[in-house]
């Protein structure tokens, strides 16, 4: 033996007694590719070791199409690569490729039985799949043979011939596949489901397994094995911990539908209110005691979210609508005060709804972000024509709500000045200046100034339009205004601060 | 029935220029003499510290964009009846004003009134 002590010398020794085993072998690397075979598995399949080199197994020996069986042998070399451990096909129904006498190819009905052994280097890192092979199908032959002669008394050897124990060998083993098959198709359902899942044991439920999505609404990994307590401290204090020990206690599954969890997703994390549709139920053992909580879920916090913003949505204009509607209301009923025949309220009403209106279209054109003073005083004042009046001033652009005072002030200053000023007849004109005032504290000022009309004189008690300019302009604007009613032209001055009215 | 409310001096908080006009005007019609319209918080305030006689308070829920309940407050410490007027109904209250008496938008004059003699306890015959 001292000869052999050297490793390569160990190695050509176990080469030739591999080479000359009368059992068949078939070395496969990691990437399940023909890393050698023995002569004997060369004479059992009528294969040359030069054909199999290098070739993937799964192409060399394809079944001759029947993926069934294909898939069984597959199954076996991966269960050995995930493994490490050897894995036992009792029966496999698996024909090969011979040669036959015209040259070509004819695939040949066997069984066999065999074995995947893994073969592991110095350091235990997995290098080879070991495939040991037999021939079984005379033993299969007999046993269909003597399976059919079912009148005949049958010895125990019968028995084991008839292959009572191997149908019973091969049955097991497709159980175990069948179920193997069917766990993993589950564990991979569990792991990639949309929702999330988790399984917990005993009373202190500590994680057995997660899926991705549980994972990932917790902003947690690495929590196998620890305590629920342990691995979301965060929790502590909401009640959730509470209903898991109850579930555990009392066998009962709860259900959580929209319920908030505040939970950080790191460490250092602010934390973050998440809404979860749940489900707590208990998993029982075989003497039916709980053993553990399946939990499973999903996220609905979007679901949740998008409701709230319609309920504020639908809230916010309900209210607006019905402050609208306020609005409509008192301008009809201040309208009618001054208009004692319906014709004329008619008139005065419609007029104001629809100043109104222009602007709310103003506004709607731009979404509802503002408005430009000088398109407000077009809308106004083009029924009169370019030639009575004179829009004179820089592009300001007002927020909502001083777009609507303003428009209904303009409104009201010309429809006084189509009914008793400027523009009754002739050749009266409305001169609009404004411009931007004091850059430290800026104010819109504007300038209406009425001439070339007939002799006005003061009015005698002040109407809803004169109260109204008047309101919007003190107190919805925090402006302040100055009229005169000079015999030549009514005219009239304001200003309001631009933080009050304005968006630039 | 409007002879009770003929005199009393009632404070109206109310943003929007042209419904404030108009409580004025019901106001007006039923004899009573209205202070402000305070169109903010602050305003509002400041005229509950200041008035010497209120008989009653008409508060808009949302004043240019914030709550009224400040004001709210004000009145009931100092004894002040109230009445909210509202476009969310009085869902839209807390639950701490929820028991006043509140109108929603639009109203009409006898819905102020009917509202005013409840906030300040008159029992009609």
């Amino acid at each position: 033996m001292k000869e052999l002590a050297k490793s390569g010398e160990l190695a050509v020794e176990l080469a030739a007694a591999f080479d000359a085993s009368p059992n068949a072998y078939m070395l496969l690397d990691v990437d399940l590719r023909i890393a050698g075979a023995n002569q004997a598995y060369l004479d059992l399949t009528q294969q040359s070791r030069e054909a199999l080199m290098g070739r993937y197994v799964m192409e060399a020996f394809d079944a001759g199409g029947d993926t069934g069986n294909a898939r069984m042998l597959r199954a076996s070399f991966e269960s050995v690569l995930r493994t490490g451990k050897a894995d036992h096909i009792a029966v496999i129904h698996y024909a090969i490729p011979l040669p036959d006498a015209a040259g070509g190819t004819t695939y040949v009905d066997r069984y066999w039985s065999a074995t995947h052994s893994p073969v592991t280097d110095a350091s235990g890192v997995l290098k080879y799949i070991l495939q040991h092979t037999t021939d079984i199908t005379e033993l299969e032959t007999l046993r269909s043979q003597v399976g059919t002669r079912e009148d005949g008394p049958r010895s125990a050897l019968d028995t084991i011939v008839s292959g009572r124990i191997l149908q019973r060998a091969e049955s097991i083993q497709q159980d175990r596949r069948r179920i193997e098959h069917e766990r993993n198709r589950l564990l991979e359902m569990f792991m990639q489901a949309p929702g999330f899942m988790a399984v917990l044991t005993g009373p202190d439920h500590v994680f057995e397994m997660h899926n991705a999505a549980y994972g990932q609404i917790l902003g947690r990994s690495n929590i196998i094995g620890q305590s629920i307590r342990e691995a979301l401290p965060d929790l502590a204090g909401q009640g959730y911990f509470e209903l898991l020990d109850a579930v555990f206690a009392t066998g009962e599954p709860y259900e959580g539908r929209r319920s908030q969890v505040r939970l950080k997703r790191a460490p250092d994390c602010e934390p973050v209110t998440v809404f979860l549709d749940f489900i707590y139920q208990p998993i029982r053992g075989s003497d039916g005691a709980v053993v553990g909580i399946f939990v499973q879920g999903h996220d609905v916090t979007d679901v949740v979210m998008a409701d709230e913003r319609q309920k504020l949505m639908i809230d916010e204009l309900n209210h607006r609508v019905k402050n609208t509607l306020a609005t409509v209301q008192s301008i009809a009923i201040q309208t009618s005060r001054s208009h004692a025949d319906p014709a004329g309220f008619a008139e005065a009403f419609q007029s104001r709804l629809l100043a109104l209106s222009h602007t709310h279209d103003l506004l709607t054109r731009r979404h509802w972000a503002g408005a430009d003073l000088r398109a407000i005083l077009e809308h106004e004042t083009e029924a009169h024509g370019p030639h009575r009046i004179s829009l004179n001033g820089p592009a300001v652009d007002l927020d909502p709500p001083a777009a609507l005072s303003l428009g209904m002030i303009f409104h009201e200053l010309a429809t006084n000045a189509t009914k008793y000023g400027a523009l009754t007849a002739g050749n009266g004109r409305v001169l609009i200046d404004w411009r931007l005032v004091d850059h430290a504290d800026p104010k819109l000022s504007v300038e209406w100034r009425e001439v070339g009309g007939p002799r006005i004189e003061p009015p005698t008690h002040r109407g809803f339009g004169s109260r109204l300019i008047e309101r919007n302009i003190r107190h919805d604007l925090a402006g302040e205004l100055t009229t005169d009613y000079s015999p030549d032209g009514f005219k009239a001055e304001f200003s309001i601060p631009m933080s009050k009215a304005g968006a630039i | 029935m409007s002879e009770v409310l003929s005199g009393r001096r009632i404070l109206v908080v109310e943003d929007e220029s042209l419904v404030a006009m108009l409580l004025e005007t019901i106001l007006e019609d039923m004899g009573c003499s209205t202070i402000g319209p305070a169109s903010n918080i602050e305003d509002g305030l400041t005229a509950v510290r200041d008035e010497i006689v209120l008989d009653a308070a008409l508060l808009d829920v949302n004043v240019a964009g914030q709550q009224v309940f400040p004001v709210a407050r004000a009145l009931a410490d100092r004894g002040v009846p109230f009445i909210f007027s509202t476009g969310y109904g009085a869902g839209g209250l807390p639950d701490e004003w929820r028991e006043r008496p509140t109108i929603q938008k639009p109203f009409t004059e006898s819905m102020v009134r009917e509202a005013l003699l409840a906030a300040m306890g008159v029992v009609r015959v």
